[in-house]
């Protein structure tokens, strides 16, 4: 069944690329466009391929940004002896998945100077303290950002991770975490020639929860203290129920 | 086999809740307490969000409170009026707990507290309890058993508002079970307990009640504060995971119905040196995670 998926995938890119080399352009599909985290999700992984118009030494770069908004930096002290959470800062619009990747070192492709302007790259996103505030040493609250989010692995850089084909197709996986936000992920495939920009694609991927696990998610949301009136009936019924059974064992 | 949890949003392995929850039951049904002061902690271990942790192990404690309860009752061993008594006090204790724990949630303390009030909490009642089991078998090693008194009257005794407790041969001031339950409604909101451990002692020692009516007394009382606390978290915060709630309550009701019919083959005194040991242990664990330099000291909240 895999097998066979990928076989069709790659008919289909072969197809494309015809088209795409009359028109000088990009086209690229995944394999998922709809996440769905039902009671058994652990998880995505999806595979992103597509056709381009290539020459020998073009590169491609795709960026993945999720739903975006506030995050908390906490930072801890030691008081009395234990480590407390005493400081902490907000930043807002900050993406709360991505995941960047390429075929070869991002460094190699762009100089800094273009990274930084067209936000490719951990340090080059446009994440800004909440208004207001300030904090001392802002880089190393900043830092810690990325390191948390790289580590809680809702971002990611995976450099050299896109394989390219005969300077036609290409090539990659996405791994959606089992703790990924829902909302619209915003899929971004860039293409270079020599450091410029020759196409791109754009398409989006949603995450949503479903089945019982929606439900039971938007009931607690939306009627919360009827939600819980049934968790406690629910609870009483099955200690109830517990012990009629067991009285006639 | 791994269940996805949609309060807690992650996946986890339902065998091994529900086995936790199962052995957890049978420490319940052996030693007539332990469900939540042990749970909430072993949940925080396995990763689950202290709120939520605390949330739905209230939740969970309800279904074997009613069937430890109904079996008590069947015995005649529960004082109603009395029990009615320290649940007001209870209800109106857990709510305030709620309050509390919405408080601790905005000003980013609630691990700190949770987290603290379970290592002074499970180590004085690690440590009593080691030492009365202790003390127990040496006695009954040298073959000597001898009782306490039952009753003491102290000032508390001398409270205004008597009233007759019949069932409990008691006449005490109404005050005392009221202040004693809105104590262990707080704790019980926050820590996510039924407060056995807390209210048993408290009964015994404050209010001079008769051994046998203790137990299911206290959880009849605990039914009420549970749920009380469920349907605040629930509306309060959402953080009631009845997936996870319920995975725990089937193991648990199975666990405390085998393990009180084995009450009879296991030596008491034996089986609280083991439980005060595993309580000593995890009391330890959370200690050193509070007092260890953190391998990041930068922590991140996705707010969602």
């Amino acid at each position: 069944m895999k097998f066979f998926t990928f076989l069709h995938i790659l008919v289909l890119a072969f197809l494309i690329s015809y088209e795409v080399k009359a028109k000088n352009q990009i086209v690229a599909d995944l394999s998922q466009e709809n996440v769905k985290i039902t009671t058994d999700f652990l998880g995505a992984k999806i595979l992103l391929f597509g056709a381009y118009d290539g020459k020998k030494g073009d590169d491609i770069i795709v960026v993945v940004t999720g739903p975006k908004g506030l995050v908390t930096v906490q930072k801890k002290e030691k008081v009395f002896g234990i480590w407390v959470n005493t400081k902490s800062v907000n930043y807002i619009n900050t993406p709360k998945y991505l995941n960047i990747s390429s075929n070869r070192d991002i460094n190699k492709i762009l100089n800094q100077k273009t990274q930084k302007i067209s936000e490719i790259g951990l340090n080059n996103l446009k994440i800004r303290l909440q208004p207001g505030k300030k904090v001392q040493k802002e880089n190393e609250w900043r830092e810690a950002l990325t390191r948390n989010m790289l580590k809680s692995k809702l971002w990611s850089l995976n450099e050299n991770s896109i394989s390219l084909n005969k300077n036609a197709l290409f090539r990659s996986y996405l791994n959606l975490p089992s703790n990924v936000i829902t909302g619209q992920f915003e899929v971004k495939i860039l293409h270079y020639r020599n450091s410029k920009l020759i196409s791109k694609e754009l398409s989006t991927i949603n995450v949503s929860k479903s089945g019982v696990s929606a439900e039971i998610y938007n009931i607690a949301q939306n009627y919360s203290t009827l939600y819980g009136i049934f968790a406690v009936i629910l609870a009483v019924l099955v200690g109830w129920g517990t012990n009629l059974i067991f009285r006639k064992v | 086999m791994y269940i996805y949890l949609p309060i807690a949003e992650q996946p986890i392995h339902s065998l091994a809740i529900l086995g936790v929850g199962t052995f957890l039951g049978l420490i319940m049904g052996l030693v007539g307490v332990g469900g939540g002061f042990l749970l909430t902690p072993i949940m925080m271990f396995l990763g689950i969000p202290p709120p939520v942790a605390v949330a739905s192990v209230a939740n969970q404690l309800v279904a074997p409170s009613v069937s430890g309860v109904l079996s008590h009752w069947k015995r005649g061993n529960v004082d109603f009026k009395m029990g009615t008594v320290l649940l007001l006090g209870g209800v109106v204790g857990s709510s305030i707990g709620v309050v509390i724990f919405n408080f601790l949630g905005k000003i980013g303390q609630l691990d700190l507290v949770i987290k603290s009030s379970y290592v002074i909490f499970l180590t004085l009642i690690g440590s009593l309890m080691l030492s009365e089991s202790l003390n127990l078998i040496l006695r009954k090693r040298k073959g000597k058993v001898s009782r306490g008194k039952l009753h003491q009257h102290n000032w508390l005794h001398g409270l205004p508002f008597k009233t007759r407790f019949r069932k409990s041969k008691l006449y005490i001031s109404i005050l005392l079970p009221i202040f004693i339950g809105i104590i262990v409604g707080i704790l019980a909101a926050l820590m996510g307990i039924g407060g056995g451990f807390i209210i048993v002692p408290a009964m015994i020692y404050l209010l001079g009640m008769p051994t046998s009516l203790v137990v299911g007394t206290s959880l009849f009382q605990i039914i009420f504060v549970a749920a009380n606390t469920t349907i605040l978290q629930a509306s309060q915060n959402q953080t009631v995971d009845i997936v996870l709630a319920s995975i725990l309550l089937l193991g648990s009701v199975v666990g405390v119905q085998v393990g009180s019919r084995f009450t009879n083959i296991l030596k008491g005194e034996y089986l609280r040196l083991i439980l005060s040991t595993l309580i000593i242990l995890v009391s330890l664990k959370l200690l050193t995670d509070l007092i260890t330099i953190p391998s990041d000291i930068f922590s991140v909240i996705i707010n969602r």
